[in-house]
């Protein structure tokens, strides 16, 4: 019982050390160093702090992070309310296309918006010939737009979950006390799910502040974190590790902090309210049925239109970054006239990861559930470090780390399967430990009382109940890391380059047209795997967040 | 078969003794059942003997091997778990041949014994069919058979009734003592429901707090609880209150709730604090001057059918439940004066703490 479950702590632990923590260290180190000589220093810090620049790009970061977990919640808490309780015509199919979002590439998104209200968009080009300007969408406008619409799912699906889970005999019993409805979803309903909503809302600002692809579309010139990050650390002209470094560990810390908030918030707020079936539809009249379907469906589609419109636009022609209104597949031929491998290296690499995700994040999301406190909950508690990290931040990390010595690990295609796993691995983790909490403990006692070891009652008995499950966890980290930019972009080489960073290098140059089309093929290669296994995702609700 | 000897048992969670220096001898044959109210330690024992908590000093021993430091999975024990814990991946046969599997039994073998075993707690027939298609009673029978398949020294049983309704937990409780007496298997068994832990067992250990509060047979721990804790979890027994007064060389005196108490023996020093634990039916309603008698005062009566409980007051406001035949006639309505008479060899007395 002790063997199976040390092994597999310590074994995990020793991963994480290594290719997540050991990183981590090295760019903790880093920023405290002078660059060149090695001495420690705190200038690096103040120098973030005496340079308008970089304050100004921490600022921006935190500013869109907090308006698009406001616009995420806007959009995410009402539509979670509409589709738990009112009666919407296509409501598998909107909840459906809702949950879409989450896995779709919000870099694309960004591009998308560039496409159609760019300074050559479609629209904007459109909109200019019969005399309507239209303001610019760079910046925070546009970034926060493209945050909100891609997001919203991180609120809409754990709130959705808590509005499901609520027993309606508690709001039968509020009504009966004498509160109208108002004053019952104001009172009761709201608070009960307010811990979702922030769990969700939390995780929405985390991933604004990591994200690294849509301010390098959108920001123009602006100073944005994850973007000046990058630029410190692999920009050709004005190349500084060390405040690179100490940008990453504000980032950090940001994470970290509300990654704490948000635990500390939730441990003590758990309303576990277990309702033995879905709370009822309300009565409402057309009018408003027909308000809160315009409002669902709208959302949703709104958010899907931008992707929709990059799969049409890379079926017309371009001529350099100007759109002319001819079909063809140009853009396809010129993305994959080069070659071929960008597509099966994104194929491949996200296979591999996907497997040695789940392989390892099995066993640990099964210790973790099953075995609370002592190095379990250490393990717990690391597993989860990658959702305060940021790509980039993990990939310089890695770069640092592996760079030579015993363990040289840049330059093939070994480091980013690494990178996609710690970074996925909470994915994998939560997916397992969601099904385990489903599994009775005692059917394994029974299975080791009859005399099969810890080891192969595990193997033999409880990953099977498992399989259905982890095939849900194994598909998003699939999905993910295969639409992964942001640690990519920092590790790939030219004989490893993927999709994403095919269109990143499309997009910083002048082959909008070819973007577009690898910007589709991403679109194709996360939706439909989504669509496939979806029910089964939707089983585990909000327990993937 | 194998006497099971707990020696000096310790196991603490945080600052919590669950099992606080326990020491006790199973006999072999015996059905032992471990009772006492949740979180007293009896499943806690029970665990550390299958050997899913961990021991943090003293030793299990069966016989004269040792096994608490064998793992979960070598000490050959059958146990019956609470919700059943049957394999919902595996038809019946294959969960009762679970364990032989594990063994490396020959194919041949395992089909008889299965059989037999299914034979045993009358399921013949259900072999093929799958645990979403068997009730309650059916799956628990099955995780017996599945239990008993692997001849374990000893048998466990984890409050192995709770989820069954009260019908079928009477049937099933008659049925396993019967096959553990026809086995002749050690069994030690859990529960928390007093009528089940006297009826089934051969002795019967009362926990509180991690520790054994008294062992002894049934009729034991009722008639002779050593201890206020065990007369009142065996049977709701009335505790009253109270001060020793003079012996008169057959009987005590005791002042309590306002009347004056007799008890059999010397049994209290005069002037000493006692509580004195009055079972319910060892009042009964006064029919002529049969001894000593309590004046009390009905609040509320109970009509149960076979019995009626009748709610008293003594003169000093102290409550008393009295279980009177239901055929009865009781003399006063609520308010009304009653007399009771009781026997003070049936009272028993401890000290107040």
């Amino acid at each position: 019982m002790k063997g199976f479950r040390n092994s597999i702590t310590f074994g995990a632990l020793a991963f994480l050390a290594l290719f997540l923590l050991y990183p981590l260290a090295l760019v903790l180190n880093a920023s405290l160093r002078v660059d060149g000589t090695g001495m420690l220093t705190l200038a690096n810090y103040t120098g973030i702090f005496a340079s308008k620049y970089y304050v100004q790009s921490v600022g921006n970061s935190i500013t869109a992070g907090v308006l698009a977990t406001i616009g995420a919640s806007l959009i995410g808490v009402p539509l979670a309310f509409c589709l738990a309780r009112i009666e919407l015509p296509g409501k598998f199919l909107l909840l459906t296309l809702a949950s879409l979002p989450l896995v779709l590439p919000s870099f694309v998104g960004a591009y998308a918006l560039v496409l159609l209200f760019g300074h050559a968009g479609v629209l904007t080009t459109a909109m200019r010939a019969i005399g309507i300007p239209i303001g610019s969408i760079y910046g925070m406008p546009g970034i926060v737009i493209v945050f909100s619409l891609t997001l919203y799912p991180y609120v809409l699906l754990p709130t959705l979950a808590g509005f499901k889970a609520i027993d309606v005999s508690i709001e039968e019993a509020a009504r009966n006390l004498g509160g109208s409805r108002w004053h019952v979803f104001r009172t009761v309903l709201l608070p009960v799910v307010m811990p979702a909503v922030l769990a969700g809302a939390l995780l929405v600002f985390i991933e604004t502040l990591e994200n690294f692809g849509v301010p390098s579309v959108l920001a123009e010139d602006r100073p944005f974190l994850a973007v000046d990050i990058f630029k410190l650390f692999a920009g050709e002209a004005d190349s500084n590790p060390a405040a690179a470094g100490a940008l990453s560990v504000m980032l950090i810390a940001c994470t970290a902090v509300v990654l704490l908030v948000q635990r500390r918030y939730l441990a003590r707020r758990r309303f576990t309210s277990s309702a033995r079936s879905a709370p009822p539809t309300l009565p409402m009249s057309a009018r408003w049925r027909r308000v809160a379907t315009g409002f669902s469906w709208g959302v949703v589609l709104l958010s899907l239109l931008p992707f929709v419109a990059v799969m049409m636009i890379s079926f017309l022609k371009f001529r350099g970054p100007v759109l002319s209104w001819q079909l063809g597949v140009s853009n396809y031929e010129l993305l994959l006239g080069g070659s071929y491998w960008p597509l099966f290296n994104t194929l491949i690499l996200a296979t591999v990861a996907a497997l040695v995700a789940t392989v390892l994040g099995t066993p640990i999301g099964y210790i973790v559930t099953r075995h609370r406190g002592g190095w379990s909950a250490v393990l717990d508690v690391i597993g989860m470090v990658p959702f305060a990290v940021s790509g980039t931040v993990l990939a310089i990390g890695m770069i640092l780390a592996f760079n030579s010595g015993y363990l040289t690990l840049t330059g093939g295609w070994l480091i980013l399967v690494i990178a996609y796993v710690v970074r996925k691995l909470p994915f994998s983790i939560r997916s397992s430990s969601a099904i385990v909490h489903q599994i009775d403990p005692s059917l394994e006692e029974a299975s080791i009382n009859l005399g099969v070891s810890p080891l192969r009652t595990f193997v033999t008995l409880t990953v099977p109940m498992m399989a259905s499950g982890l095939v849900g966890g194994m598909v998003l980290v699939w999905i993910t890391a295969a639409s992964e930019l942001s640690a990519t972009i920092v590790l790939y080489t030219s004989q490893w380059s993927t999709m994403t960073v095919r269109m990143f290098q499309f997009l910083e140059g002048t082959g909008a047209g070819a973007a577009s089309a690898a910007a589709s093929i991403l679109i194709f290669f996360t939706a439909v795997p989504l669509l496939l296994v979806n029910r089964r995702l939707r089983r585990q609700d909000g327990a993937l967040l | 078969m194998a006497t099971i000897r707990i020696d000096h048992l310790t196991q603490s969670f945080g600052q919590v003794r669950a099992v606080d220096d326990i020491s006790v001898t199973i006999e072999q044959g015996e059905l032992f059942t471990l009772l006492g109210p949740s979180g007293c330690g009896k499943t806690t024992l029970l665990r550390m003997i299958a050997g899913f908590n961990d021991v943090e000093s003293g030793s299990i021993w069966f016989g004269d091997r040792r096994i608490d430091t064998l793992p979960a999975h070598r000490r050959n024990i059958g146990m019956v778990f609470q919700n059943y814990a049957i394999f919902p991946n595996l038809t019946v046969e294959n969960n009762v041949a679970y364990g032989l599997r594990a063994r490396k039994v020959a194919t041949a073998d395992i089909v008889s014994r299965v059989e037999t075993a299914l034979e045993r707690v009358r399921l013949t027939g259900y072999g093929p069919r799958w645990p979403h298609q068997l009730s309650g009673g059916q799956l628990q029978r099955v995780a017996i058979a599945r239990a008993l398949v692997i001849e374990p020294e000893v048998l466990l049983f984890d409050e192995p009734l709770s989820n069954l309704d009260a019908q079928l937990r009477t049937e099933m409780r008659v049925e396993i003592r019967q096959l553990q007496q026809s086995l002749g298997l050690t069994a030690i068994y859990v529960t928390h429901d007093q009528e089940e832990a006297l009826a089934i067992s051969d002795r019967v250990a009362v926990l509180r707090g991690g520790r054994i509060e008294q062992v002894g047979s049934s009729e034991e721990i009722y008639n002779v609880p050593k201890t206020s804790f065990v007369a009142e979890f065996l049977g709701a027994t009335n505790i009253v209150p109270g001060i020793a007064g003079g012996f008169d060389g057959s009987r005590t005196e005791v002042a309590a709730g306002g009347s004056t108490i007799w008890v059999d023996g010397a049994v209290a020093t005069p002037g000493q604090p006692v509580l004195l634990s009055i079972r319910p039916e060892a009042l009964r309603l006064a029919t002529g001057n049969d001894g000593p008698l309590l004046d009390v005062r009905l609040t509320m009566r109970e009509f149960l059918g076979t019995i009626q409980r009748l709610h008293v007051t003594l003169p000093s406001g102290q409550p008393l439940r009295v279980s009177a035949l239901g055929g009865q006639t009781v003399g006063a309505t609520a308010g009304g004066a009653l007399k009771l008479a009781y026997d003070p060899g049936q009272i028993i007395v401890f000290p107040a703490p």
